[in-house]
C-alpha cells in the first residue's frame, strides 16, 4: 500500500508548488492512475514515490512506514520503474537490460535468466530470438515491451509507469495496454500509472487521481464514480463532453442483463458480447434499428435502446435518426 | 641530434631580460606588420582556394555518394601527414623552390578534408521535406542547390571553414621555415639568432591571430544558426 | 633515389630518433589524458563546468602547435621537458572536449531510467556513462594522438629531438634523400597512429553502440 500524506513539493527559488498537500491511497494489487494536463505534477508524485525526487513537505508511507527509511538506491531496487523514453542500455543486451536488477540484487546467474526468459515470454517476445538482440535492432512497440519486462525483472510488490506505452502509434499502445492488463490480472501488482490522456486512465485504472495545475488533487475515485459523479466542473470539462458515452465503455455488452429474443431474429444485427456497450450502442445507432441480437451463453438476446438506458439509471440516450424504423 | 641547433638555443636560456621593448617599438613596421600581413595573406589564400575546391567536391559527393569514400581516403592521408613533412616532400619536388608557393599547397591540402566533410554534413542535414517541397513548387535541381541547401547547409560549412581556417593560420608559422613568410618568420629567426623577443613577440601574435579568426567565425557560425539564437532569446 | 632514402633508415641514429619521437608522443599523449578525462568526469553534471570546459577547448585547439613550443622555450629552455609540456598541453583540448560532451550526451531517458532502477551514481559513471561515451572519448583521443605525433615533429626546433630533426637535417645540409626520409617516417608514423587508434577506438565501442550506429548509417 502507497500512502501520500500531504504531501508537497516546492522547487528552491520558486514560489508555488508543483505539488500541493496531496493526500490519498494506493492499495495493494491496484492500478491508481495519476491523470491531469501538463504541469499539474503527476510525473512529479510519481516520482517522489520512489524519490527521485524528494517531498519538501509532508511524507510517503509504503505499508506503513515512510520511504526515507533506507536510501534512495536501495528504495529503488524494491520497485518497478518504466518511463516513456524507456531509456534501455544501448550497449547491453536485451537480457542484460532486463537483468539489471536482479543482477544488483546479487542473484546467481541461472536464476536470472530463467527469470530473463519467462518475462520475455510474458511480453511476447520469443525469449530465443530476443535475449541476445540490442536496443537498436527492436522496433518502439518490443522496445517498450522489454521497458515493462525490465520493471517487473525482480517481482517488486510496486511499480512506477510514466506513460509507459506513450512512444509508440495508438494501435500498438492498444494492444500493449491490453496485454498489461492481462498481464496484471495474473500479477497484480500495486501500481501508480501516470497519463495526459483520460481514456487511457479510464481503461487501465481502478482507480484514478485527477490532478489540477498545482498540483492539487481534483477526484479521486473509481473510474465509473467519477464519470457517474464528477466532483467540479473541472472534472467534468477534463474528462470530457461524451462522460456518458464514457462510461458505457466500461461495462461489455455480455456483462448485461438482456432479455431474451423471441421470433425472428434473421434480420437483424448481430453485436458479439464481447463489445463494449459503448461499441455496441454506436452500432445499433448506425443500423438504423432500435435493437440488436446478442448471443450470450448459447441464447440469442436482445439489446435495445431502453436496456442500454437502464443500464445508465435513468439518464436518456436520444439515437440520432429520432425514433429509427419500427421494430 | 642537430647539434647546431642546439649550440644555438643552449644561450637562449641564460639570456638577460626576456622582452625588448625598445626592440619591438624600432621594428614593428619593418618586421612585424610584414609578418603579420605576410600571414594573413597565406591563411585567406589558402582558404580560399581551398574553398573553390571543396565546394564544388563537397556537393559532388553528397550528389553522387560513391566518390565520397575515396574522398575522404584522400583527403585524410593528405591530412595525416605532419605539416613539416610534407613540406619537404613538397620542396623536394622538381621546380618547387622555397617560398609561398609550396606552403600555399600544403595549407590548402591540409584543410580539404574538412572542408569537403562539413560540406557533405551541411547538405545531409537539409531535411528531405524541404527539398522535396522546394521540387514541389518547381523549382529546378540548380535553383535548389543554390537557394535551399546550401543556405541551410550554411552553418555546418561554416563551422568548417572555421576549423580550417584556425587549422591553417597555426601551419602557416610553420611555412616560415621553407621561407613562406609570415609570423613564423619571427619565431625562426629569433631562434637562430636567439632572441627571445622575437620568437615571443611571434608566438603571441600567431597565437592571438588564430584565437581571435576562431571567436569572429563562431560568431558568423553562431548568427547562422537562427533557432540557436532564439532558444538563447 | 629510393636507395638513398631508404639507406637513411639504416643509419644508427635513426631508431632514436624514431624512439625518441614516439616516447614524446606517448607520454605527452598519457599525460594530456590522465588531466583531461578526470577534468571531464568531475564537471559532467555541472552546466556552467561543460560550458567553460568546452571553451577552453576550443581556444586551446585554435592555438598553433609552433607557437607554445617556441613559447616556452625562453622560459623553460630547450630538451625534453619543454617538449613535453607544450605537447601535453596541446593534447589536452580535443580529449577535454569529447570527453566533456560525450558524457553530457549521454541519452538522459538511459540516465533516468538507470536511476530509477536503483543504479547508485558510481554504478551509473562506469556502468551506463562511459560505456556509451566510449566511443567519442576515444575519437578525442585518436585526434589528440595524431595531432600530437605531426606536432612532435617540431619538438627538433626547441632541441628535442625525434624525427623532426632528419628534415631540419635534410634541408640544411641540401640531403633530399634525408629530407624525404625524414618527411616518410614522420608521415608514415602519424598514418600509422591514425590507423592503430582508429583500431582502438571500434574495439572499445561496444556491441550494441556499433549496431545502432549502422542503422544510423554512419
Amino acid at each position: 500500500m502507497i500512502e501520500f500524506k500531504a504531501v508537497s513539493k516546492t522547487y528552491p527559488g520558486s514560489e508555488k508548488p508543483v505539488v500541493n498537500d496531496l493526500s490519498f491511497e494506493v492499495l495493494d494489487g491496484e492500478i491508481c492512475v495519476l491523470v491531469g494536463p501538463s504541469g499539474c505534477g503527476k510525473t512529479t508524485s510519481m516520482r517522489m514515490i520512489n524519490r527521485l525526487i524528494e517531498v519538501t513537505e509532508g511524507e510517503i508511507l509504503i505499508d506503513g512506514d515512510p520511504n526515507t527509511a533506507m536510501s534512495g538506491t536501495q528504495l529503488r531496487r524494491k520497485i518497478g520503474y518504466a518511463i516513456q523514453q524507456i531509456g534501455l542500455f544501448p550497449h547491453r543486451t536485451i537480457a542484460d537490460n532486463i537483468g539489471t536488477v536482479p543482477n544488483l540484487l546479487g542473484w546467481d546467474k541461472s536464476r536470472i535468466k530463467t527469470r530473463v526468459d519467462e518475462l520475455l515470454d510474458t511480453v511476447g517476445l520469443a525469449p530465443d530470438d530476443y535475449r541476445d538482440r540490442y536496443p537498436a535492432e527492436l522496433s518502439g512497440g518490443q522496445q517498450q515491451r522489454v521497458g515493462v519486462a525490465r520493471a517487473l525483472a525482480a517481482d517488486p510488490p510496486i511499480m512506477l509507469m510514466d506513460e509507459p506505452f506513450g512512444a509508440v502509434d495508438p494501435i500498438t499502445r492498444e494492444g500493449l495496454q491490453d496485454e498489461f492488463l492481462r498481464i496484471q490480472q495474473d500479477i497484480r501488482k500495486t501500481i501508480v500509472f501516470v497519463t495526459h490522456d483520460i481514456d487511457e486512465a479510464i481503461k487501465m485504472g481502478d482507480k484514478i487521481a485527477i490532478l489540477k495545475q498545482g498540483g492539487v488533487l481534483a477526484q479521486y475515485d473509481t473510474p465509473a464514480n467519477i464519470l457517474a459523479q464528477p466532483a467540479s466542473e473541472f472534472v467534468s470539462s477534463f474528462v470530457g463532453g461524451d462522460r456518458v458515452l464514457k462510461r458505457l465503455s466500461l461495462t461489455r455488452v455480455g456483462e448485461m442483463d438482456l432479455e431474451p429474443a423471441n421470433g425472428d431474429t434473421d434480420d437483424l444485427l448481430r453485436i458479439n458480447e464481447g463489445l463494449s456497450v459503448k461499441d455496441a450502442l454506436s452500432e445499433l445507432i448506425g443500423s438504423g434499428y432500435s435493437r440488436a441480437v446478442v448471443e450470450k451463453d448459447g441464447d440469442n438476446r436482445l439489446l435495445t435502446f431502453d436496456a442500454i438506458e437502464e443500464l445508465m439509471g435513468g439518464t436518456s440516450v436520444e439515437p440520432s435518426n429520432g425514433g429509427g424504423a419500427s421494430a | 641530434m642537430s647539434g647546431q641547433a642546439l649550440l644555438l638555443l643552449q644561450d637562449l636560456t641564460g639570456g638577460p631580460e626576456i622582452l625588448d621593448w625598445e626592440w619591438l617599438r624600432e621594428n614593428f613596421w619593418e618586421d612585424i606588420v610584414p609578418a603579420i600581413q605576410g600571414h594573413i595573406f597565406l591563411s585567406f589564400i589558402s582558404v580560399a582556394i581551398a574553398l573553390a575546391i571543396a565546394l564544388p567536391v563537397g556537393i559532388l559527393s553528397a550528389r553522387f555518394r560513391k566518390i565520397y569514400p575515396p574522398v575522404t581516403a584522400v583527403t585524410g592521408i593528405l591530412y595525416s601527414i605532419p605539416s613539416l613533412a610534407l613540406f619537404s616532400i613538397l620542396i623536394s619536388l622538381p621546380g618547387v623552390a622555397l617560398g609561398p608557393t609550396p606552403v600555399i599547397v600544403a595549407l590548402v591540402a591540409y584543410s580539404l578534408l574538412i572542408l569537403i566533410r562539413n560540406t557533405v554534413a551541411g547538405l545531409d542535414s537539409v531535411p528531405p521535406e524541404t527539398i522535396d517541397a522546394a521540387r514541389g513548387m518547381g523549382l529546378t535541381n540548380r535553383q535548389i542547390l543554390f537557394r535551399v541547401e546550401l543556405p541551410l547547409a550554411l552553418p555546418i560549412i561554416v563551422a568548417g571553414i572555421r576549423i580550417a581556417t584556425v587549422t591553417i593560420i597555426g601551419i602557416a608559422t610553420i611555412g616560415a621555415y621553407i621561407n613562406g613568410g609570415g609570423l613564423g618568420k619571427l619565431i625562426f629567426d629569433g631562434i637562430n639568432r636567439q632572441f627571445p623577443t622575437m620568437i615571443i613577440a611571434g608566438a603571441v601574435l600567431a597565437t592571438v591571430l588564430a584565437i581571435l579568426a576562431d571567436l569572429l567565425l563562431l560568431g558568423l557560425e553562431r548568427y547562422l544558426r537562427p533557432w540557436a539564437r532564439a532558444r538563447r532569446a | 633515389m629510393i636507395s638513398n632514402i631508404l639507406a637513411v633508415f639504416t643509419r644508427p641514429g635513426f631508431l632514436t630518433l624514431l624512439r625518441e619521437h614516439i616516447v614524446l608522443s606517448a607520454v605527452a599523449l598519457l599525460v594530456a589524458i590522465a588531466i583531461a578525462l578526470p577534468v571531464a568526469l568531475m564537471i559532467r553534471n555541472t552546466r556552467l563546468g561543460a560550458a567553460i570546459a568546452i571553451n577552453i577547448g576550443n581556444v586551446g585547439r585554435a592555438v598553433p602547435s609552433l607557437a607554445i613550443l617556441a613559447l616556452l622555450l625562453p622560459f623553460l629552455g630547450i630538451g625534453f621537458a619543454t617538449a613535453l609540456v607544450a605537447l601535453a598541453a596541446l593534447a589536452i583540448p580535443p580529449i577535454l572536449i569529447n570527453a566533456s560532451t560525450g558524457l553530457r550526451e549521454v541519452d538522459k531517458g538511459v540516465i533516468d531510467a538507470a536511476r530509477g532502477m536503483g543504479l547508485s551514481g558510481n554504478q551509473i559513471l562506469t556502468g551506463i556513462q562511459l560505456p556509451i561515451a566510449a566511443p567519442v572519448i576515444f575519437a578525442g583521443i585518436r585526434t589528440s594522438a595524431v595531432q600530437t605525433v605531426a606536432s612532435a615533429t617540431l619538438a627538433t626546433f626547441i632541441g628535442a629531438g625525434g624525427l623532426g630533426d632528419l628534415i631540419v637535417e635534410g634541408l640544411q645540409r641540401s640531403g633530399p634523400e634525408i629530407l624525404l626520409a625524414g618527411a616518410f617516417s614522420v608521415a608514415l608514423l602519424a598514418i600509422f597512429t591514425e590507423i592503430l587508434f582508429g583500431v582502438l577506438e571500434r574495439a572499445f565501442t561496444p556491441k550494441g553502440l556499433k549496431i545502432a550506429q549502422k542503422r544510423q548509417g554512419r
